[in-house]
């Protein structure tokens, strides 16, 4: 695209020309038509959508109650509901409007080949790209289990990096020790791009009854509460992704077009929006006109231009965050 | 592609007209939402940010609409923070919210006698389902309410006769008694002028009372409390009446995105996850008891 005609909102994330940053994140818009029912909502406000995240065979998901409100926040325990990866396929994507978006796949399973095997079928499909969801803190095997194992991590990536060809996205789980550490494994096992950070683990508990109130007993944490640990997440791991030229989807929390340039300068592409639908399902405009307003006032022609742009204090004595 | 589903929920700055408190912790609400109004269902729920300190939404039924003068009721019960968040809001003040939402109540050619039943806040829908039968002729209505506070507007003797109503039981909504749809009110309280005693015993004894043939023509309807859709359930499937029913769940997106919202139903391929908001919140009673 000529110059004269890109947006400053335009990015380019892993060779997919986005019209803005914003992703919507997986399991908070369905399969991409979900949103679409709210008049004035439109997919194209957004660089892409992620679709939920999908395993090899139809899942029924967790028992209600499934989600709950916290302090500036929510709890989800889903269970990774969907209809199987053959279903999506045949039936879902077809019905998708691919020149309003990008549609990123969201792959979850319990197998290192079930990640392999799902990948493969998207691979063969008009899906954009691929999510890897190694970090879904909901369902028993698979997800965290191997997120949170750098190992582990790296053999999921490796297997779906042998499935396809299409731009593989790591989602990393910010329920670990060294992320930045296990962000280099997914590099060198063949991921072009990361999503940090997925949800934290959290619980809440019902105090006259003495029961947890999400059905599956603990549940992932998102919204604005995590944005801080998000931010601190994204720096770490743009620290290993710069000298790679690996864009991340940085992502938790993020309600306004503020909250997405601190993304971006921290070292983010592209910005996620999951929780914050739920409060205004118009959001997209809101923060695509914050940040255009944003560039005017510091005369920057392209959003890219303040990724990473970050500048630490110096450090003049020995370091402890106490 | 079909997008049929596209723009049918509108995101509206709602003024408030009135907000009135009664006893027993419940409000009634009425805000300007004329494209809320113009497309709602009986049925059909609003997902309502109850302040903006607070912006996680709240699911409240729609009671009635006016599609002329634009607004919309809405009748709640302050249970927990949200509510309680909403009922200070004051006319004047607007609320954003985000409706119509849901599939609606929908009553089948056939039968032509609707027998609706709403418990404790869910009358709303009942009531809007009533100002719906009432243009139709070929139905013959009729509404059981029940609560265990005292009813949010002042119970009259209903001009209405009722057959099978124990002696004494004659108290209706006066609204519903001007549109000329016979109601009667039912508690566990010592009630003026309503049976005492649960919904569902009512409706029997209302049921009994018909001819068989007649029954044949019933149609149940009911919003309430869960343990009370179960009896309105137990006691369809009982007469071998077609019954639906709206749930309740907690919600986050209310438009289909989040699949937070779901309820275990039966169908021939066994059980599936369908989602309160946007494949409910009204079911077929045989599906989800
Ligand atoms: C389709 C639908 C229609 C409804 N219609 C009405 C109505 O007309 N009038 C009315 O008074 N109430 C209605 N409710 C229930 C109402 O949504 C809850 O009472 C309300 O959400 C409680 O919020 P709170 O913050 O005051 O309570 P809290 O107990 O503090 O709420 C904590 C969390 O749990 C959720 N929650 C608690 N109880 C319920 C519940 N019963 N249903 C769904 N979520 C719940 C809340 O939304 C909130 O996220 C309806 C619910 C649904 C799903
Ligand atoms: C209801 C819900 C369902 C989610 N389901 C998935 C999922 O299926 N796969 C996945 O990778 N992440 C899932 N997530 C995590 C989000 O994609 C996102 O990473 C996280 O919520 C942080 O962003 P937010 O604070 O903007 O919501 C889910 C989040 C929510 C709230
Ligand atoms: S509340 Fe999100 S799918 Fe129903």
């Amino acid at each position: 695209m000529p110059d004269s005609v890109k947006s400053p909102l335009n990015i380019d994330f892993c060779g997919m020309p986005f019209n803005t940053p914003i992703v919507l994140l997986s399991g908070c818009v369905g399969f991409g038509e979900e949103y679409t029912r709210v008049k004035g909502f439109s997919n194209r406000e957004t660089g892409a959508v992620c679709l939920k995240g999908t395993t090899q065979e139809p899942r029924l998901g967790n028992q209600p109650h499934r989600i709950y409100e916290t302090p500036s926040g929510m709890l989800n325990a889903i269970g990774l509901q969907n209809p199987g990866v053959d279903k999506v396929v045949d039936e879902i994507l077809p019905t998708l409007d691919f020149t309003e978006t990008h549609f990123i796949a969201n792959v979850s399973g319990s197998t290192v080949e079930e990640y392999y095997e799902v990948t493969r079928r998207f691979d063969d499909s008009p899906i954009d790209a691929i999510e890897i969801n190694i970090s879904c803190p909901n369902v028993k095997e698979g997800g965290v289990a191997f997120g949170n194992d750098p190992a582990m991590s790296a053999r999921v990536v490796e297997a779906c990096r042998q499935a396809t060809r299409k731009p593989l996205i790591t989602k990393l789980s910010p329920n670990q020790t060294d992320i930045a550490g296990n962000a280099q494994g997914c590099i060198e096992a063949g991921s072009d791009a990361f999503s940090v950070i997925n949800t934290l683990m959290g619980m809440a508990i019902d105090i006259e009854s003495r029961v947890p109130i999400i059905g599956n007993n603990q549940g992932g944490l998102s919204g604005p509460a995590i944005k801080p640990v998000a931010l601190l997440k994204v720096h770490q791991v743009y620290q290993v992704c710069r000298d790679h030229n690996i864009p991340i989807i940085g992502q938790g929390g993020i309600t306004s077009a503020e909250d997405a340039l601190e993304f971006m300068i921290a070292g983010a592409h592209a910005v996620g929006v999951g929780t914050a639908l739920f409060y205004d399902p118009l959001i997209c405009q809101k923060i695509n006109a914050g940040i255009r307003d944003y560039l005017t006032r510091h005369q920057l022609a392209s959003v890219e231009h303040l990724v990473g742009t970050l500048q630490l204090h110096q450090q003049t004595r020995p370091k402890c965050s106490c | 592609m079909n997008k049929s589903h596209r723009d049918s929920i509108f995101l509206e700055e709602a003024e408030i007209l009135s907000h009135q408190g009664f006893a027993g912790e419940q409000f009634i609400l009425r805000v300007q939402a004329p494209q809320c109004a113009h497309t709602a269902l009986p049925g059909s729920f609003v997902h309502l940010q109850c302040d903006p300190l607070q912006p996680m939404r709240r699911p409240i039924s729609i009671m009635r609409t006016s599609d002329s003068e634009g607004w919309i009721e809405l009748l709640y019960k302050r249970v927990g923070s949200g509510t309680q968040l909403l009922s200070l809001r004051k006319p004047g003040e607007t609320l954003n919210l985000l409706g119509p939402i849901g599939q609606s109540f929908k009553p089948s050619a056939e039968h032509t006698h609707p027998l609706l039943i709403g418990g404790g806040v869910g009358m709303p829908p009942m009531i809007f389902l009533a100002d719906c039968l009432r243009s139709d002729r070929l139905k013959q209505p009729f509404v059981i309410l029940g609560s265990e506070v005292p009813f949010p507007f002042s119970a009259s003797p209903s001009k209405i006769m009722v057959p099978g109503m124990p002696e004494g039981v004659i108290a209706s909504m006066p609204l519903l008694d001007d549109w000329g749809i016979p109601c009667r009110l039912a508690s566990q309280q010592d009630l003026p002028g309503c049976y005492q005693g649960y919904v569902t015993d009512l409706a029997r004894l209302w049921l009994v009372a018909m001819e068989k043939a007649l029954r044949q023509q019933v149609e149940i309807f009911a919003c309430g409390p869960h343990p009370m859709l179960q009896a309105v359930a137990q006691l369809a499937a009982e007469f071998d009446i077609a019954c639906q029913v709206s749930l309740e769940e907690f919600m986050a997106c209310a438009v289909g995105g989040c699949a937070g919202c779901v309820v275990e139903v039966s169908t021939p391929q066994g059980p599936v996850m369908k989602r309160v908001c946007v494949d409910g919140p009204v079911f077929d009673a045989r599906q989800v008891f």
